[in-house]
């Protein structure tokens, strides 16, 4: 598939960079000289340099021939222009990222399907979605649903004392009686296993499963992962993401206090919300966060345009008593960094926008995915076509491509976590879980031929 | 300041007023009680001095922020001046100080009176008295606004003086047009309630009085005892409410001519404006439920009385002087607060009390949150600060001038009780008092010195404080 990506930014190298893996050819047209030159030695596209919204430019980069075209600038102006351009040139598909969505609502005057876009992609308000999922899965590090929310995927830390510690794969099958769940992966420091039977859980890993969405407060309790909720919310930040926050978790039922020191971010917010507590002030004040309870709240979600700030804020929190410290890591290399640190959730805008951005790109048999932040692996939820090699086989026999393993089989109303014996029919859905490596084999494994 | 320009416009003023002062003729020619004369002779007086000063100091300048206030300021002060003269020229009001204060506090819609016994003015002067508070109801000024067009930019200035509140609505993009608006607005408003009242038992004539009156929330009756001279149920209930009508904003009323009946619902102050009406009618009708033969009956008055005192109007069909004493209370308290902002009601307006209620618990949020932000809001919108910064100066001055009135009057012989709530009375343009100057006394008994006290008490209160006191800092008057 041909793919031009307009704006080489952080959510731009990234989905770049994620597709040429995958083995597609990539085009990116960055405006600044010096990034070009930079990128173009660290992923395998071609890396133009020029405006993406100009005829000329798109001529060089392909367009005639493109599948796909990503335009995610910072600018709202030059990604809205760029996907009417390209809409111009009969390009099949078109996202765009668009930051202040008011103005291309649908059913507006001005809305996204008018202009021919398929998808309008915003950042912050995805980082803000998958935060709210987290929030509300008390203690996961990771949350995905499947099959309209009838399957979870949840990732969740294995502190000391914790049931599950020193507990194998094998013995494990005891231990959780009635309720079925499958353990598709251990993240443990920097790699992430596909758990065979004589695997051992270990304290500090994180472990991810998938189940039945009904037996999740059963297994939340046997495994102790579900604490007991507390509704108080502190969100540092109050810019783009974490006005967002407060807007849903507030509406949520959480008494959300939000701190920021910028007398402009704090007065916005305060004139928009009168449910939400707002304080102005740093994230290091502790006096301000004992005075306001940060001993008894449920989450403190650090969400400023600083990593460093974020990290270190949610620390500081969770030593005062926060219960969780949830903070938005742009830097990869902070990402695997962070849970060692103690903060219990990264949430990184690039990840999330090129998940959000690669979910929309998978072929037609993917229904939906999630992606792990932790080790950029991805769950995948497949369509079963009758010409797919593996309907009717039984999971026993069939030899999934390595770095990945079999969630659940969801068929019609029936979701099954499965055993050896479990069949694949067509028409099923089958919720897998697949590492980076893995990805492009899961895919075509899965896939009809 | 520019002194040529303030002249020329209250020139102008003083014209249209010489054109009101022509109204009354017809009334006198038809009841043929020979006042005709004395209102010719007041309006060519007006007419004379108006003409030489618009014709005689013609300017092109523009009205600036300075100007506004100066004109407003004295141009309520020359239709006190120039409306009293009919009272004194037929000799009716013989002294000119009663005069004044009667003309005074008919501009002002306060509707307290010196006059012993009202019914023995002749029917043309009791129609100028109505139609001084009709006039200044909604405002002269603003009236000017809609007719003439010399107003041109500085019209704003002019319309933000005039228009009671701590902040103003701009129905149109043209402030000539929303002028134009608002009177419309006011003008079919008092036609039916002139009509509702004419179905009932009183004649057209008394109707028309009681209607320009009504809806100027101003409470000048033709009756001695007031709308208690007329007994019937239909009466009562049609001026109750439209004395409501006329506490709300004029804005809200045009908004539900237009048919955008969700704007009262989503007006906060509408909401506290009625909610606070409601809790007086239903406390004080429970305690009043022993003194009246019916139930229906201490409903009916006590529905007249708080809307009377609330919205400012001052009529009164029963003497809550004979109530007791916590009912006096409430009653006390809801002059202080009075009709919506942007109504022809007088006080606080409730959208300032409302406003420094929410500061006040601001205030204790900071004291639990000091490092908390929290922006005031009035119908979800937020507040600018220097609205709020303005209105707790508005809320001192208002205490201070009170207490100021209250002691010159003390020294005037007035006793504490009466002179205070006199003060209120006027300064909220209400009517009626406490003490001896309840709703069924009058002011005649008041040492000079006082009525004048009270008289310019009035004039503050319907210009809201600022507009008058600038006057008196010295800096306004350099350049």
């Amino acid at each position: 598939m041909k793919v031009i990506i307009v704006g080489a930014g952080q959510v731009g190298f990234n989905t770049a960079d994620r597709l040429s893996r995958e083995g597609h050819d990539v085009v990116l047209i960055e405006s600044d000289g010096s990034v070009q030159e930079m990128l173009a030695d660290r992923v395998n596209a071609l890396v133009l340099h020029g405006n993406g919204a100009n005829e000329e430019v798109l001529e060089e980069a392909g367009i005639r021939d493109a599948d796909l075209f990503i335009a995610v600038t910072d600018k709202d102006e030059v990604n809205l222009v760029a996907c009417i351009v390209a809409n111009e040139y009969n390009v099949h598909r078109k996202i765009a990222r668009v930051k202040s969505g008011h103005f291309i609502e649908a059913g507006g005057r001005f809305s996204a399907s008018k202009l021919g876009i398929d998808l309008v992609i915003n950042p912050e308000s995805v980082v803000a979605d998958e935060i709210v999922n987290i929030v509300s899965h008390t203690g996961a590090t990771d949350v995905g649903e499947f099959a309209d929310g009838r399957v979870v995927f949840l990732g969740y830390p294995i502190t000391a004392g914790s049931e599950l510690a020193d507990v194998s794969m094998r013995d494990l099958g005891a231990l959780r009686g009635i309720y079925k769940l499958v353990v598709t992966a251990i993240a443990r420091a920097d790699q992430t296993l596909i758990p065979r039977g004589d695997d051992v859980i270990q304290v500090g890993d994180i472990v991810y499963f998938v189940c039945h969405k009904k037996d999740l407060p059963a297994i939340q309790y046997l495994f102790g992962f579900a604490k007991d909720e507390a509704r108080d919310i502190f969100i540092l930040g109050a810019g783009d993401v974490g006005t967002r926050l407060a807007r849903r978790l507030s509406a949520g039922g959480y008494k959300v206090k939000v701190i920021d020191r910028n007398p402009k971010n704090t007065e916005a917010l305060a004139r928009e919300m009168d449910n939400v507590l707002v304080l102005q002030t740093d994230g290091t004040d502790v006096e301000t966060l004992r005075n306001e309870g940060i001993e008894k709240a449920g989450a403190f979600i650090a969400v400023t345009q600083d990593d460093q700030a974020n990290i270190l804020c949610g620390i500081l929190a969770k030593r005062y008593g926060a219960h969780r410290a949830i903070a938005l890591v742009d830097h990869q290399e902070f990402v695997a960094l962070a849970p060692n640190l103690g903060i219990d959730a990264c949430i990184s805008p690039r990840m999330a926008t090129a998940s959000a951005i690669l979910q929309h790109v998978r072929r037609g048999d993917v229904l939906s995915m999630a992606m792990v932040e932790q080790c950029n692996a991805e769950v995948l939820e497949f369509n079963v076509s009758d010409s797919a090699p593996i309907a009717g086989k039984t999971l026993g026999a069939l030899k999934v491509p390595v770095g990945s393993n079999i969630g659940a089989i969801v068929r019609g109303e029936q979701v099954i976590i499965p055993g050896g014996d479990d069949m694949i029919c067509t028409d099923d859905h089958v919720i897998v879980f697949a590492l980076p490596d893995a990805i492009a084999m899961v895919e075509d494994f899965f896939a009809a031929k | 300041m520019n002194p040529r320009l303030t002249l020329h416009v209250l020139g102008g003023l003083l014209l249209s007023l010489a054109v009101a002062l022509l109204l009354p003729v017809a009334f006198s020619l038809y009841f043929g009680d020979g006042s005709a004369v004395t209102f010719l002779l007041s309006s060519s007086l007006a007419g004379i001095v108006g003409g030489a000063l618009y014709f005689g100091l013609k300017t092109r300048d523009e009205i600036g922020l300075r100007e506004g206030f100066a004109i407003v300021s004295f141009g309520w002060m020359a239709f006190g001046l120039f409306g009293a003269l009919p009272y004194i020229i037929s000799g009716q009001i013989p002294t000119a100080v009663d005069a004044l204060f009667e003309s005074v506090s008919g501009f002002t819609t306060t509707g307290a009176t010196i006059l012993p016994e009202i019914s023995r003015l002749t029917p043309s002067m009791l129609f100028w008295r109505s139609l001084t508070q009709w006039l200044g109801g909604m405002g002269i000024i603003v009236l000017t606004l809609a007719i003439l067009p010399m107003l041109g930019v500085g019209g704003m200035q002019l319309f933000r003086a005039e228009v009671p509140g701590p902040t103003q609505d701009r129905l149109t993009p043209r402030i000539q047009d929303t002028a134009k608006l608002l009177w419309e607005v006011y003008f079919a408003l008092t036609a039916a309630l002139v009509i509702l009242l004419a179905v009932g038992e009183m004649n057209w004539f008394e109707a028309l009085c009681h209607g320009l009156t009504t809806m100027a929330t101003g409470g000048f009756s033709t009756s001695d005892q007031s709308v208690g001279g007329w007994q019937s149920p239909w009466t009562h209930w049609v001026i109750t409410l439209f004395m409501f009508l006329a506490g709300t904003n004029f804005s809200l009323h045009y908004l539900l001519f237009r048919g955008k009946f969700r704007s009262l619902t989503r007006s906060e102050e509408f909401r506290v404006y009625v909610g606070i009406n409601l809790t007086a009618i239903v406390v004080i009708t429970a305690c009043l439920l022993p003194d009246y033969d019916s139930p229906l009956l201490a409903f009916q008055h006590t529905a007249f009385q708080v809307v009377s005192i609330s919205t400012s109007t001052g009529f009164g069909t029963a003497d809550y002087e004979q109530w007791p004493l916590f009912v006096q209370a409430v009653i006390m308290g809801l002059m202080l607060v009075g009709g919506m902002a942007g109504s022809t009601g007088g006080g606080m307006k409730v959208a300032r009390v409302l406003l420094l209620v929410k500061h006040a618990g601001h205030q204790v949020f900071r004291l639990i949150h000091p490092r908390g932000i929290r922006i005031l809001k009035l119908s979800g919108k937020a507040v600018n600060n220097d609205v709020i910064q303005s209105i707790l100066g508005f809320g001192a001055l208002y205490f201070f001038t009170a207490f100021l009135a209250t002691a010159v009057m003390a020294a005037d012989g007035t006793d504490l009780l009466t002179g205070a709530s006199a003060a209120i009375s006027a300064l909220s343009n209400i009517g009626p008092g406490l003490g001896s100057v309840g709703p069924t006394e009058n002011y005649a008994h008041l040492g000079t010195v006082t009525k004048l006290v009270l008289a310019w008490c009035m004039v503050l209160g319907r210009l809201e404080l600022f507009t008058v006191l600038v006057l008196f800092f010295p800096s306004f008057w350099r350049k």
